[in-house]
């Protein structure tokens, strides 16, 4: 499948003024309505009309059907998936020649309508989220989950709490570079070390922010975007690989951190582009907690398991560091929009059009994944 | 101080049965062996669907811990704590731990089952520090 799929088009909500909106009590759209602001924005960044899409994925958030409905979309083919699993999907729907041009919609009005990823919205019910099933133990979040698994993590490799310190304190390096970025003053290891706990030993600068905002993409297939557009980003290769066992339990988490099903998506991703991770530019991860980057850096071989911790210290994921990562600030400080806006960054950087955070010379980027037992690899080139 | 309520699917009833008889079991698969938790309808090892209720030792060590600095849940005010313990039979749960906390490190700490009534009546499966 290499290069046979291209993101042509990429667009997103107003982050910055739509978190002071809400803040100020107004409800500028709905989950619908921020996707079908950013599938506008796509649309125009392609140069594109709708009659050309003939795909569409929804996001989780919203219905597929009802999307399609209200932007207007008649397609041939069409799904409901996270950011990555879409991006993948897309590429699958195309190499098997169900659609030519899918559009990829994400809504989410989180911050306005108060959703909270655990305490007493996280309790009973049937749906499977493996943090419900330990509710009468009061381990409810997300959050909960990734702080268990980062105790765990630091006594196995000797990583510390100000090593941690060093994704949030680097994210805001980039942020403070980024227009789109919600949070962009700069914070020390001194700063993140006197920050107050949430849920010990994470502090709140390793959570993501909680805002509103929608995002959208086109991918086409790939000679059809070469028509269409003067820099498509190719998708180099995808990977995928699960850990369903004890995916209740949490033994994955608790006692391997994801590392095998991470080396496993290595090997094909980067296999399946014939590179390797010292041919990627920017590394781009699934940061709902900064725990997320060291676990990543480790499971697809930037650093050995055991030297995150240096690897963070001394090479560096910041502005001027060996390894730029999470470019635009991720979802701890640019904008939480579940991975959508991280292939908005991955696109950006391969195009060479991230304005002040620009990685010179940028061609490759490589987007990584795991959450809930699902490590997800994208590999984009230009 | 209502206790965030269990999953009570129709394999998780037996469990909290013998919970609330303060005599906790969990399913062993006669074929292989394997004790299942969460309890399920058949043998993740073998596929076998039998599976004999089973009392737990009681024995665990701690993998992992967090401290709650945030209350979330009526019936826990923060700080609260919330261990990963591996059962001396093998599967992995999430509780607390009530008296003595260790000092420092908690991982590999020996730990005991006990039962805990909360103020609304429901009985949960917590441990101590084995002495």
């Amino acid at each position: 499948m290499r290069r046979s799929a291209a993101v042509i088009g990429v667009g997103h909500t107003d982050w910055v003024g739509d978190w002071a909106r809400v803040r100020a009590g107004e409800r500028p759209a709905d989950c619908y309505g921020y996707g079908a602001r950013a599938f506008r924005n796509a649309l125009a960044d392609a140069g594109i009309g709708r009659d050309q899409v003939d795909g569409l994925i929804a996001g989780p958030t919203t219905a597929y059907e009802r999307m399609g409905e209200v932007v207007g979309l008649n397609v041939r083919w069409g799904d409901q998936a996270d950011a990555v699993l879409s991006v993948v999907q897309a590429c699958m729907a195309i190499e098997c020649g169900l659609a030519e041009v899918v559009a990829l919609i994400y809504g989410n009005d989180q911050r306005s309508v108060g959703t909270q990823y655990g305490g007493p919205q996280a309790m009973g019910g049937d749906a499977f989220l493996s943090y419900i099933y330990h509710a009468p133990w009061g381990m409810t979040s997300q959050g909960a989950l990734y702080a268990m698994t980062f105790q765990a993590y630091m006594h196995a490799r000797g990583f510390t709490e100000a090593d941690l310190g060093e994704v949030a304190v680097a994210q805001r390096g980039w942020s403070s570079l980024n227009p789109n970025a919600i949070q962009r003053k700069r914070i020390t290891i001194a700063d993140y070390m006197a920050s107050h706990y949430v849920c010990e030993p994470l502090h709140l600068f390793d959570y993501c922010l909680i805002n509103d905002g929608g995002v959208a993409l086109i991918i086409a297939e790939a000679e059809r975007a070469k028509r269409i557009c003067d820099k498509p980003i190719y998708i180099e290769a995808v990977g995928r690989h699960d850990l369903n066992e004890g995916a209740t339990s949490l033994a994955p988490r608790l006692t391997s951190f994801y590392l095998p099903a991470q080396q496993a998506v290595a090997k094909q991703v980067f296999d399946g582009a014939g590179m390797g991770p010292e041919d990627m530019d920017v590394f781009q991860v699934y940061d709902s907690f900064s725990v997320h980057v060291p676990l990543a850096l480790e499971g697809y071989g930037y650093c050995r398991p055991g030297e995150a911790g240096r690897f963070l210290r001394e090479a560096g994921i910041g502005p001027g560091g060996r390894l730029p990562t999470n470019t635009s600030g991720g979802h701890l400080s640019e904008t939480y929009m579940q991975g959508w806006a991280h292939q908005v960054e991955c696109v950006r950087q391969a195009r060479g059009t991230a304005g002040e955070r620009q990685v010179a010379g940028c061609r490759r980027v490589h987007y990584s994944s795991d959450v809930a037992g699902k490590a997800v690899s994208v590999i984009y080139g230009s | 101080m209502k206790t965030p309520p269990a999953v009570m699917g129709l394999y998780d009833v037996p469990m909290w049965d013998s919970i609330r008889a303060r005599r906790m079991a969990l399913q062993r698969c006669t074929g292989c062996g394997t004790m299942l938790y969460p309890p399920g309808p058949v043998c993740p090892s073998c596929l076998s669907d039998a599976l004999a209720w089973t009392p737990i030792s009681g024995n665990a060590t701690i993998l992992s811990w967090v401290i709650f600095h945030r209350q979330y849940l009526e019936a826990y005010p923060a700080p609260y704590n919330a261990i990963g313990v591996a059962l001396e039979e093998g599967p992995i749960m999430i509780s607390n731990l009530e008296g003595q906390t260790p000092e420092g490190n908690w991982i590999g700490q020996a730990v005991k089952l006990v039962y805990a009534e909360m103020a609304d009546g429901v009985v949960l499966p917590r441990f101590t520090c084995a002495p």
